[in-house]
């Protein structure tokens, strides 16, 4: 059974592969067809999928997800700015799945986590790697276009901006997980003293 | 390219009749959500041949900002390095 944070936290990540599903979605609609759009139909695919997976996660426990306003990509936006090209789209993906990668696997660690849960996040890590090594190979053909000092200089930009999300805005976030990590080792060490 | 050309263009990925466009008009307005207003930037450019980068759209605020940008950008160059 889901205790009130692990029901949040999951319903946050499922409404951030949402998110990220339709935005991509309607960028790969509006791109030229090419590797570029070819790998990013791809991504957008995975993320509606991510989706499914933390919705059925939830089914499974005995839950239903919460209906969240914000996902993990609008606080981006207000604190990164809005990208203008498809090179800073590109960038702004490079630092946000690395985040949700530690994410995962900071969730990974919380002790006993159930194995739904951990299945779920095992599978979406696979997929999110991908998801890293395209962006990256992509952003690599574009330095003939923009150079590659305004891609390192625009990753550091969004990688600056990645951390002032995560120590503001992410708050909610962090607590909750935070809690789950106490709460499980607590326990754990009641367990052991007897 | 022109002024009326660019105005023809953001009216068609906004969806809306020409007209209907005023200069003064705030593109967050006309956007469904921040990320509608990354699309029709990103898609302006591919249908116009320019590029932008985000410093460029610091200080664009209305519709009438966006095309004095886009007729002021270099075709197929990065209009700023900032």
């Amino acid at each position: 059974m889901l205790n009130e944070n692990e029901l949040w936290l999951l319903s946050f990540y499922r409404t951030s592969e949402i998110s990220g599903s339709l935005f991509f979605g309607r960028l790969a609609r509006s791109m030229k067809p090419g590797p570029i759009q070819r790998d990013m139909t791809k991504h957008f695919a995975d993320e509606a999928l991510h989706a499914w997976y933390w919705t059925s996660c939830i089914e499974k426990l005995g839950a239903q997800p919460l209906k969240l306003t914000e996902a993990y990509q609008d606080q981006y936006l207000v604190a990164a700015g809005m990208p203008a090209n498809l090179m800073e789209v590109l960038a702004i993906t490079q630092i946000f799945e690395k985040r949700v990668i530690n994410e995962y696997a900071r969730h990974s660690r919380i002790p006993d986590v159930d194995p739904v849960v951990r299945e779920t996040l095992d599978k979406i890590t696979a997929d999110e790697r991908w998801h890293i090594e395209w962006v990256r190979k992509a952003l690599g053909t574009m330095e003939a276009d923009y150079g590659k000092e305004l891609i390192e200089k625009t990753l550091k930009r969004f990688w600056q901006a990645d951390r002032q999300v995560y120590s503001k805005t992410m708050k909610e976030h962090e607590e909750r997980v935070q809690y789950l990590l106490n709460k499980r080792s607590i326990s754990k060490e009641s367990q052991k003293n007897g | 390219m022109d002024r009326d050309a660019v105005k023809i263009k953001i009216a068609s990925l906004l969806r809306q009749p020409p007209a209907t466009l005023r200069d003064e008009t705030a593109l967050t307005d006309l956007a469904t959500d921040s990320f509608a207003l990354v699309e029709i930037v990103i898609e302006l450019q591919e249908e116009l041949g320019v590029r932008l980068v985000q410093e460029d759209l610091k200080d664009v605020k209305s519709v009438g900002d966006l095309i004095r940008l886009c007729l002021n950008a270099g075709h197929g160059q990065v209009f700023s390095k900032t």
